[in-house]
Parts: structure tokens; sequence; C-alpha cells
């Protein structure tokens, strides 16, 4: 394989490797801040999607429908949106369910993104179909041989890449991340310290769906297309990429994104039917946990017996 | 000072049971039926507000030979009522089949804590070996159920080293990406059919085929799913013995241990891997038996009836039931697997109002239903 | 006395009630969501059209009332309902199907049932003669003739240098195995195949390879919604070669979710363009003035055809499915809007005519009316 062809691979696993690791770092920032998975965080992303698209309509009857400046409407639009509905699945879905089993808060959050999906499939207009995305981003392209790169790609990556960076600088310089750090460390002492619990995990929430909305709006961007069944399969790659790069740790899911992109990647190329690497990916992340159980960059669990 | 429970709850619960799942199954207009929901709610809210629930528990937990006689006399007879009826009798059999399988999830679940949520990839085990034994090789084809079950559980035997080393959230990936890789594996994989799925033929025992229409008599033509309903309702009301049977004895008595708290088992002496193993194994054979008779009845498989939203599915039958009430899962199935098909306006939201309606359980009854008891050890004592 | 006398009459009254027309009951089954709903949509208002304007006709012997039902494309989800319809007595036939792989899962079932069907936007072979059913039948042609012609017009183009993208249900994989064996005996060379997954999102990888193999044409045999995220995909590649398709992508819906880069996609689809069918005027007027929310698209004029064929067979022999079954068998050089139609021993319809359209700004053009035939615009590397 020549070296164009290699930097096509690269640069597409790339894409996906930054898209996936912003959906793994909400899954991270919930479980840091609560100990609970979000399971409807994939369909949140969709939900984001649909969101923008929605919104792009609005602004098609205004008349302001192209360009970078709509884009970055309808990507606010999106996590503005977004970050509400954060917050009222923390306020009523899983701030009430603290004291149950973890299981409990897993099964409502994952019913509740089954409840989205089917919403967004039954009420929006056509939500069974796949439904274009518009092309905002700027298309030149530059070819070198077998490699091309465009420019809304390059874009794309860059965005996702400075989103990730943006919450990593939150988490460790401001006193929000602070405050978010005290939680996840020990609730009980940083409620005595004078945090107030329930302000920073909807605060959380709200930011790691925003993250979500904008993970939706890249994805839309990327392939043009938005329909509303892809939260299901992004949620669940999220999911394994915080799982297996360790849950808490934001550098771990940026780890954990980029490894389940690599191993799709390398799948693709591997086998002679690019479709089995899925197939190939997911076993290796079981393989993987069967190693590794509490992932690459291991949780310090501490348990009351 | 102890009385045991009457039996007239028990006989009364098996005939209101046995004429609401007749009527809801024959009635066609959708007005009618609505109504028979919103009466059967409200009999279920009065029920519950009467005691009745607890006074027919009490008289089933008093006398379980003569319950499980009532509920199969209950229903034999509403397969005698449908007997003509195609569509009803395969509703019918459909419901005997979810109740076996999330009877498998109830012990991985309700009893020992594992948290499963391939359950309809294990199914859809089942149901592929069916598909590819009974169309390539000559085996007996009960022989072919069977194995269907024991693939079923082996193949779930490899997740077991990553299920144990691991916990909670960490367990539960593991299930939902075995799910995925069963379905995206099936669809990709032209050996097994693809996307196009399999063909299964019919049932055969001993030379009598299942799907050869049925005579009773010289007149009367009884649908060709009889057989299969019967065999379902066997195969449903064994497991349902044999569960009910586990939950009573030390067996149980281990496995709510091990969910109840870990540690606390494994510091009295109690073998957790063992006790899990022993679950999610025997859970998945269940769920791999029902899944393997489903396949030769329906006639066909395709990877796209085995996906992520089934296994959450029958999960919510669990739950919605009574997570670990073994009796809970009965009119769970029949709400999840009979109201989408009767009530047409509800058909397609179907999926979104059970989501719904498991959050709103989760939040508010978290038990369910029928919530599991206490466990008795003299069953049927009262205190006087 | 005088109550039995009133008792009687009622009775009397009721009976001459009753005796005017029975209500018969036919099925549509079609794919009413998910990524080709436009097709089935389209299918199911013909199919209601042609009800409608037979239960105004004065001089039919009975009502008729059309069960829809959604089988989603899915052929688990077909197999379910078209249980549901062959299972239920009183439906007495069904026009059925546009999605191939839910037919192939479905003609066990109305085999085993006894339900007479006629097919009416499913194009694979596969559906009427592989096997001896007589329930099924097919008015619409199958993709042997349109992968036949689809070579020879390629080549006759110069085109010499194919890779095939197929979904790999029984639809794609029919369309690969004909149009494969066309081209090679044409002289065309097919560099590589790819198999794809008929939900799959992220074509990147494939395409990625196939890029290095430079490719004059990609033919893709598969359905719209793949169709659309191939086509987007390959030119964020930077992939120049002509997009081939088959009737799969002839819609609407393709256009839409790629705006311009559809220009230039070529495809080919049996049976000629709506206006041109021998009674596609009257059509097209009698379904616009029932203000349908959805076109008829491609297909639709198959529905009604198949729609009236059964109801021609009920008028004659009466709502029974045996005798149906029988009338159906019988049809031979029957006039309908399509053309005349008639069923072989496979119960399988013969339309020789195939259409060659292309994508000309924003719009499916037939191929000799479209710039490009006239030299006009030029297709890339042609």
């Amino acid at each position: 394989m020549d070296l164009g062809l290699a930097g096509q691979f690269l640069l597409n696993g790339l894409v996906l490797g930054v898209i996936y690791a912003m959906v793994a770092v909400g899954f991270t920032l919930f479980f840091g801040v609560l100990d609970v998975i979000k399971f409807s965080h994939g369909d949140v992303v969709m939900a984001g999607g649909f969101t923008a698209l929605a919104a792009f309509a609005v602004l098609r009857m205004l008349g302001l429908e192209s360009g970078m400046m709509a884009a970055l409407i309808l990507a606010v639009a999106a996590m503005a949106a977004m970050a509400v509905l954060g917050t009222l699945v923390a306020k009523f879905l899983v701030l009430p369910l603290k004291g149950s089993p973890p299981l409990n808060t897993l099964l409502i959050t994952l019913m509740f993104g089954l409840a989205l999906r089917e919403a967004v499939r039954l009420f929006y207009p056509g939500g069974s179909n796949p439904k274009p995305f518009p092309r905002l981003l700027p298309e030149n392209a530059w070819t070198f041989g077998n490699f091309t790169l465009r420019l809304d790609s390059a874009l794309l990556l860059l965005i996702g890449i400075g989103a990730i960076l943006g919450v990593q600088v939150l988490v460790r310089r401001t006193r929000l991340g602070l405050a978010i750090r005290a939680v996840a460390q020990d609730a009980e002492t940083a409620t005595v310290m004078g945090i107030d619990l329930k302000r920073i995990v909807l605060l959380t929430f709200a930011l790691g769906s925003a993250l979500a909305a904008l993970a939706g709006v890249a994805n839309g961007l990327y392939y043009s297309e938005i329909n509303f069944s892809m939260g299901l399969l992004l949620g669940v790659i999220g999911f394994s990429s915080a799982v297996v790069g360790g849950l808490g740790s934001v550098y771990g899911a940026i780890i954990g994104g980029a490894l389940f992109a690599a191993l799709q990647t390398i799948g693709a190329i591997w086998f002679s039917v690019p479709a089995y690497k899925d197939v190939f990916a997911f076993a290796c992340i079981i393989a993987l946990m069967a190693w590794k159980p509490t992932g690459l960059i291991a949780e310090r669990p501490a348990e009351r017996v | 000072m102890t009385r045991r429970a009457p039996a007239w709850p028990t006989v009364l619960a098996a005939a209101a049971g046995a004429a609401t799942v007749t009527l809801f199954l024959r009635l066609e207009a959708q007005w009618e039926i609505a109504l028979l929901a919103l009466m059967v709610v409200a009999a279920a809210l009065a029920a519950t507000r009467l005691g009745l629930l607890g006074r027919f528990e009490a008289s089933s937990a008093a006398h379980p030979r003569f319950a499980l006689g009532a509920t199969l006399a209950a229903a034999l007879a509403v397969t005698a009522l449908l007997h003509d009826s195609h569509f009803e009798l395969l509703m019918l059999a459909t419901v005997a089949l979810y109740v076996t399988a999330c009877l498998g999830l109830t012990l991985q679940l309700g009893y020992a804590g594992v948290v499963n949520f391939a359950g309809a990839a294990f199914f859809g085990i089942g149901a592929y070996t069916a598909a590819v034994l009974m169309t390539h090789s000559a085996l007996p084809h009960l022989l072919v159920l069977a194995l269907g079950g024991m693939l079923a559980g082996l193949i779930g035997s490899v997740l077991l080293l990553p299920m144990l080393r691991t916990r909670g959230h960490y367990a539960a990936l593991i299930t939902i990406a075995f799910g995925i890789l069963f379905r995206t594996f099936l669809e990709v994989n032209d050996t097994l059919g693809g996307p196009q799925g399999l063909k299964v033929p019919g049932l055969e025992v001993g030379g009598f085929s299942f799907n050869a229409p049925v005579f009773l008599g010289a007149q009367r033509e009884a649908s060709f799913y009889l057989g299969y309903t019967l065999l379902a309702l066997l195969l449903a009301a064994g497991t349902f013995v044999l569960v009910k049977r586990l939950e009573r004895s030390w067996v149980g008595l281990s496995l709510d241990a091990v969910r109840s708290d870990e540690t606390a088992a494994a510091a009295y002496g109690i073998d957790v891997a063992r006790w899990k193993i022993m679950a999610f194994t025997a859970g998945n054979v269940l769920a791999g038996l029902a899944g393997a008779l489903y396949a030769t009845m329906a006639g066909f498989v395709a990877p796209a009836s085995f996906t992520f939203g089934d296994s959450l599915l029958m999960l919510s039958i669990v739950l919605l039931g009574g997570s670990g009430n073994p009796l809970g899962v009965i009119p769970a199935a029949v709400l999840v697997v009979v109201l989408p098909e009767k009530l047409q306006v509800i058909q397609e939201y179907r999926l979104l109002l059970f989501a719904l309606l498991v959050i709103l359980i989760l939040r508010f009854r978290p038990d369910g239903l029928l919530p599991r008891r206490m466990r008795e050890y003299f069953p049927g004592w009262r205190q006087t | 006395m005088r109550r039995l006398a009133t008792v009687l009459a009622l009775l009397a009254a009721a009976c001459g009630a009753a005796s005017a027309r029975d209500t018969v009951q036919l099925a549509f089954i079609g794919p009413l969501t998910g990524g080709v709903a436009a097709n089935g949509l389209g299918g199911r208002n013909s199919a209601d059209l042609a009800v409608r304007l037979r239960n105004a006709d004065p001089g039919a012997r009975y009502r008729y009332q059309l069960t829809v039902l959604d089988d989603e494309c899915k052929p688990n989800v077909g197999v379910q309902v078209a249980t549901k319809a062959a299972a239920d007595r009183r439906v007495i036939a069904a026009v059925a199907h546009y999605c191939s792989t839910v037919a192939m899962g479905t003609v066990d079932v109305y085999h085993r049932f006894g339900l007479p069907v006629v097919v009416w936007g499913a194009v694979l072979p596969d559906i009427t003669y592989k096997n001896d059913f007589d329930e099924i039948h097919r008015v619409n042609g199958t993709m042997i003739n349109q992968n036949e012609v689809a070579a020879r017009f390629m080549t006759g183009l110069k085109y010499r240098r194919w890779v095939v993208i197929h979904d790999t249900t029984d639809y794609g994989k029919g369309h690969n195995q004909y149009f494969s064996e066309y081209l090679k005996s044409r002289g065309g060379e097919i560099a590589g195949t790819f198999p794809v997954g008929a939900e799959q999102q992220d074509f990147n990888a494939e395409l990625t390879k196939i890029k290095e193999l430079k490719p004059e044409v990609i033919y893709f045999g598969g359905l719209t919604p793949i169709g659309v995220r191939i086509r987007s995909q390959m030119d964020r590649l930077g992939i120049s070669a002509v997009f081939q398709g088959t009737s799969g992508i002839v819609s609407d819906a393709f256009i839409e979710g790629l705006g311009p880069l559809a220009e230039g996609t070529l495809a080919f689809r049996e049976g000629a363009p709506v206006d041109k069918l021998p009674g596609g005027r009257h059509f097209i007027e009698q379904y616009a003035s029932q203000k349908y929310g959805e076109p008829p698209e491609a297909y639709g004029p198959f529905a009604f055809a198949a729609a009236n064929l059964i109801m021609d067979a009920i008028e004659k022999v009466g709502p029974d499915r045996r005798k149906v079954l029988g009338e159906l068998n019988a049809t031979r050089d029957r006039d309908s809007i399509v053309g005349k139609i008639t069923f072989d021993d496979h119960g399988q319809n013969t339309v020789a005519l195939i259409t060659k359209f292309i994508v000309q700004d924003g719009k499916w053009v037939v191929w000799e009316d479209s710039d490009y035939a006239k030299g006009r615009r030029k297709l890339p590397r042609s």
C-alpha cells in the first residue's frame, strides 16, 4: 500500500477517532461525577444532529443558509438545546435514583435513550428515513497522489480536538473544573467543603451533553446525513472507548476513542470484506476487558463493604 | 397456629387470567380492546387495594402443585378456545416462548444479579442453530432444539472470563458488545444467510409434522399452530417449575446472597464465581431453547430479529413483571407481546411506550408489577 | 302472531340490506417506513386509488377494503406481517412487496397459507423462479433484463473498467451476479467487488481501497439510502468515476439526498416512464385528483395494475382464495395501464422495455431526452 493510501486511511481513522472521543469524554465526565453511566448519551448525539437540522430549516426560512456562519449557529443551537436536555435528564431521571443500585440508573437511561430514538423517528417529519445534512463547510480539496485532503475534514478534525482540549482545560484549570473533580473524588466531603452537589452535577451533565451535540453536528457534516438510529452504535462505541480507556479519566476517553477507531481501520484494511471491521473491533474490546477489567488507565475503585 | 391459605384465590386468578387473555386475542375492534385494557388496569388497581394480590400469592404458595395445575388448565382452556385461529395461536405460542426466555433472564438478573444485555442474541443463537441443523442434517428435531439451548450456553461461556473479572458497568459493556458483535457477524457472513436470513423447516417429531393441517374429527380443522403452541406451553411450564424450585432451594439462596452482596457472600464461603457461571449459563440455555422452537415455528430467521432493542424488550419484561418474581413474567410478557399487535394504534409507538413505561416503573415502583415477596421458609404460614 | 310477523319482516329487511355489496379484503404490503418509504407509500397510494375507483364503479359486485401493512423493508418484519395477512381468512389476496429481500422471505408464508399474491415492485428473479409456488405472481419485470441492457449500453459508451459495490441482501447479490455476467460477456473488466451492509454508514474503508483500483465506473447494486451515502463519500475522497446504479436508486430521495452531487448518475429500470405507459395519462390524472401526499414513484402504476388484476379476478369468481388463484394463473394478454399482462408458468409477467435514466439538473431524465445523449454535456472520462 502506498503512502498516499496509508495517509488516507490515517485521516479517515483520525476523524472517526475524534468523534468517538468526544462521545467518550461525555461518558467519562458523567461517570466521574456521579458514578453513573448515562446510556442515553449516544442518542443525545443523534438528537443534537436533528436539532441542528431543525435549526437549519429555520435559517433557511430566514435566508441565512450557507457558509461557516450558519454552521456555527447550528452548532450553538444544538449545543444549547442538548445542554438543557442533559440537565433535565439529570434532574428527573438520574439524581432521584442516586441511592438505588447502579443497574437501575443504567437501565433508566438506556430506556430514555430508546424513548428519545423512537420519539425522533415518530415525531420528526420524515424521521424514519435518513435525512440529508446541509453541506456548510468549504469543500476545497488538495490531492497529493492517492491522498485527498478536504478542507472540511481537516476543519472537523481541528474543531473536535479543540473541543476535547477545551474540556480538558476546563476540568483541570478552572474553579468549575476543580469543583467537578472534587465531587468526582468524594461527593460527601465536597458537600462538606461547601460545593453545591446538585448544581455541579447538573452543570456536568449540561457540559457533557453539549459536547455530544457538537459530536452530532460534526457527524452530520462529515457524512452529510443523519438518521435516527445513528446514536445507538455511536453510544456503544463511545461507552466502549470510555471504559477501555478507563472510566473517570478524560485522557483515557481520548485514548479509548482513538483505539477504537484504530481497531476499526485495521479491521477494514486487514479483512478482504471491510464490513467485518465492527466484529473485529468489538471482539478486541471484549478481549481487552478480560485482560484489563477496569480499563487501560485503571479506575481506583473504593467500595463500602 | 399455622393455617394453610385457601385455594380459591388461585382458581379465581387462573380463570380471570384465562378469560382476559382469550378476550384480548379474540377481539378485533380497537375500541373494544382499549376498553378491555382499561378494565384490566382498573381491576388490577382494585385488587391491589383490596389486598387480593397478597391473598393470591399466599394461596399459590400454599398449594404449589394445585396452582401449577390450575394455570396449566387455564392455558389449555385458552388454547382450546382459540384452536382454529392461526394468528392468535401464534401469538400465544410467542408469549409462551418469551416467558421461557425471560425466565432464563430472571435467573440471571433477578436471582444472581448478572445483567445480560444480549438476551436476544442468545435467543438468536438457538434460532440459528435450529435453522442450520434442521436444514443441513438429519438429526431428530427434538435433539436439535436441545442443541440450540446448549450451543447458546456454550457460546455464552466464552464471555464468562471477562464477565467474572468485571463488575457493574463493565460487565454490562461486555454483553452489549457481544450482542452487537453477534448481529453484525450474522449480517456480514454469507454462510449463515446474511441479512437475507434463513428459512427453517417445520418441526417433525417421529414422522408427525407440526406444519401439517390438524383435523379434530371429520369436520373441525384446527390451526396447524396448535402443535407448536402446546409444545411451547409445555416448555414454559417446565421452565417455570424449574425456576420456582431453584428459587426455593439452597441454589436460590446462594444466588440471592451473591446478588445482594458479593463480598459478604464470599466471606461466608459461597463460591461467587461458580454461582454466577451457573446462573448465566442456565439462563442462556433457556433462552437458546426458546429461540430454537421459535425459529421452527416462524419458519424464518434473520439477524434483524435479534437486535439490541429486542434484548432491551426482554429485559423490560423481566423488570415490568417484578425482577426476581417468575410469576410476574407472565402478565408482563402478555403485555409486551400481545398489546402492540392488537392495539394497532400503538403498534408504531410500542417501543416508545414500553420505554416510557419502564422509566416510570424504575422511577416510582422499581419492584415491578408483582414485586418479589420475602422468602418464606414455611410456605403458606400466616401469622394468626 | 303480529309480533312474529314484525320480527320476520325486520329479518327480511336486514337480509335485503345485507345483500347490498359484501366487503372483500385485500392486503397491501410494502415498505411504509425506512429508507425506501417513498416507493412503498407511492405503491400504497396507487393500490388505494385502484380500490377507490373500483368501489365507485356501480357495476362492481363487491365492496373492496384495502388492509395496509408495513414491512419496513426488513425480512423478519415482512414475514411477520405476511403471516398476519395470510393467516387472516378474510384477506383474499395481497399486493405485495417492493423490497426483494422481504419477498424472498415471505414467499413460503404465502404458499403455506394459500394466499394468492401479486408482486408489484421487487425485481429479484428468484422470487418467481426459484420456487414452484402457484401463489406467487409478479407484474413488474426482473433485474435480468435491466442488467443486460446496462452492460450493453455502458460498454457501448466505451467504458472498460468497473468496480462493483453491492449490498449483501439477495437483491444486491442478484444485481452483482447478473451484471457481472453480462459485463464480462461484453469484455468489460471488473477490478474489484465489495459487498456492503444494507444499513452501513461509513464506506471510507471500501472507497479508499477502490480509489487504489482506479475504476472508470462504479456500479452500485442496492437501494437509495446506501447509494446516497456512497456517492457522497466518493466525492469526499476525490473519486471521480461515473456512478451507475439500478432501479433501486431511481427515486426523488436519491437526488434530494445528494443535491448537485447527483448530477451525471446513470441508472436503468424496467418499464417506461409513467407518462409513456399505455394507461399512464389516465393514471396520472386520477392519482392527482385524489390529492395524495406522496407521488406514485416508479412502481406505483404496477401496484395499481396488480390491485386491479386481483379485483377483476374476485369479480369473476368470487371471494375465494383458491378460485382467485386459478383465475390469476390463467392470466393471458390482460390489458392494464402497464401494457398487456401475461403470467408464464412461474407467474412472471414479461416487461421487455428497459429505460435508461440519467440525473440532469436535479431530475431523473430519460437518456434519449438528455443533453448527455445529444453530446451537449459530457460524462467524466468518457
